[in-house]
């Protein structure tokens, strides 16, 4: 199994890509920690690993609450010992809201997305610089890469943030046997927050920019998390994975 | 399964027919076409070796028979177009079809354009380059009829990071395009284009003459501090060869130990 008897934490682990993301890693022998707001959807999650023989545990954290990531990760060490993985997953859709200018939807964007994983890999990084090893995967977004007509700005500019802090953090821990790398998803179907990106007639838009010309699935997505998070990616840190059926080669 | 996620456990490869490019070596140290050869074997594909050199084949195709594997070889010139369109056909015909198309083929090139011969840079292009055009040429329209695939083009970090070996840099960016652009055409054939940019790793084709200095130095170049193997560039491969990267195309996945996230003297 690839991730045999690691500890990982999923953020956002309770729906979409984060959802897929937890049940893949237990199946690779993972003990998951699903971490998100969403308590029952969480839940269930964890339910669902178990039933099929996984390991996996939920606790409930927001991303840019300071406190709570303590407390998640002192959970985490006192109960399991050590955490190898870490998957920043969670963010909020660039179409939260129908109004792509607004001042508030840029705060939350940049205070979810970005601070949220730069608060996830801060909270971490001591404990896996203690063990001298770890894998960080932090979720960017092709639009961490190339321009959009119908997302939020802010949005673009949290991706963005998260893909080059990727790099920053690569070189400033590989010292300590730690890997920090970005996976680029592309269309996906809509998220829990979608709002403007969930319409019909804009995803038919979005579309064409794909040249697999459909969208991608969340298992897609899991299977690049779970290359980078295992130790088949030893060598690869600071790398940007772009999963999206071609669409930032055009 | 529906939603993507790969089937869990041995066999990543099970049922493929992979054709691997500069599969020999040319000593016991260990080459990327060797190594993605013996993981793509391990992972239960069928491989078609082709190396310009029997002697170097041998090595690989012992080391897939010693493992239980299926493997057959091509000994020929990928800058050649008869050559390239007789690998593919032998695949064919002994194993029924061709999933992946692994370029591994490719020589080194140092000097400013003020240095090399101009014959010198039409090799470099015609071996890097020309063969990587000529085996696709023939092995896209097989892939597609075997319902899909994938190809996987080594380039290099020489191509993103410049440092005095100009018409091998020159012609690793021209294999991130010619990725690229193959990516785009081929996608509705469900044929699946990516390259991989490998770092200073220690392998049959840069160990020859290098001092122990110079492998450390290179080590040192990575802020990881570890030497890359050929098997770090094989487990990217094999990544990439995979239904798991099913919509992945037109990437460039560097693999390099961090060193081209920044200049630090080498």
């Amino acid at each position: 199994m690839r991730l045999e008897s690691k500890v990982s934490i999923v953020t956002g682990g309770a729906s979409g890509m984060g959802a897929a993301e937890s049940v893949l890693f237990a199946s690779e022998g993972s003990h998951v920690v699903v971490a998100d707001m969403r308590i029952e959807d969480g839940m269930e999650i964890v339910d669902e690993i178990k039933s099929s023989g996984g390991n996996a545990t939920f606790m409930e954290l927001d991303v840019t609450d300071e406190k709570r990531w303590s407390v998640v990760v002192a959970d985490v060490l006192s109960q399991f010992g050590t955490i190898d993985v870490l998957v920043n997953n969670a963010g909020l859709s660039g179409s939260y809201q129908s109004d792509i200018m607004s001042l508030e939807a840029y705060d939350r964007l940049m205070n979810v997305n970005s601070r949220g994983v730069f608060l996830g890999m801060r909270s971490v990084l001591p404990a896996m610089c203690e063990s001298g090893s770890g894998s960080i995967v932090n979720i960017s977004s092709i639009s961490g890469i190339v321009g959009q007509s119908y997302v939020h700005m802010g949005y673009n500019a949290s991706k963005g943030a998260v893909r080059i802090m990727t790099k920053s953090a690569a070189v400033q821990y590989a010292e300590n046997g730690i890997r920090v790398n970005s996976v680029h998803p592309g269309i996906m179907p809509p998220m829990v927050t979608s709002v403007g990106t969930a319409d019909p007639e804009t995803r038919k838009i979005m579309l064409e920019d794909v040249p697999m010309n459909r969208v991608g699935l969340v298992g897609e997505v899991a299977n690049a998390v779970l290359f980078l998070a295992s130790d088949e990616a030893s060598y690869i840190t600071g790398a940007e994975l772009p999963v999206d059926g071609g669409l930032t080669a055009r | 399964m529906g939603d993507g996620m790969s089937s869990n456990g041995i066999g990543r490869l099970t049922g493929k027919v992979a054709l691997v490019t500069g599969a020999g070596s040319r000593s016991e140290i260990i080459g990327n076409g060797q190594a993605a050869a013996l993981l793509f074997a391990q992972q239960g594909c069928k491989v078609v070796l082709v190396d310009f050199e029997e002697e170097n084949l041998s090595r690989t195709l012992r080391k897939i028979s010693d493992q239980g594997g299926e493997a057959s070889f091509y000994v020929g010139d990928v800058s050649n177009a008869l050559d390239c369109q007789k690998m593919v056909e032998l695949a064919v015909n002994t194993y029924g079809h061709l999933n992946i198309l692994h370029n591994n083929v490719g020589v080194g090139g140092s000097g400013t354009v003020l240095e090399v011969e101009p014959e010198q840079w039409d090799h470099i292009m015609a071996v890097n380059v020309k063969s990587m055009m000529l085996t696709s040429k023939y092995a896209i329209p097989e892939i597609a009829l075997s319902g899909g695939g994938t190809v996987i083009n080594i380039s290099s970090i020489s191509a993103i990071r410049p440092r005095g070996l100009t018409p091998y840099t020159v012609s690793k960016g021209a294999v991130i395009a010619l990725t690229k652009a193959m990516a785009v055409d081929h996608a509705a054939e469900k044929v699946r284009v990516n390259c991989i940019l490998p770092g200073p790793i220690f392998s049959s084709m840069t160990s020859v003459n290098m001092s122990d200095e110079v492998r450390e130095l290179r080590r040192r170049s990575s802020p990881m501090g570890i030497e890359g193997s050929p098997m770090d560039i094989a487990n990217a491969a094999l990544y990439l060869a995979s239904d798991e990267s099913r919509w992945v195309t037109g990437i460039s996945l560097v693999v390099d130990g961090g060193v081209s996230l920044m200049s630090p003297q080498r």
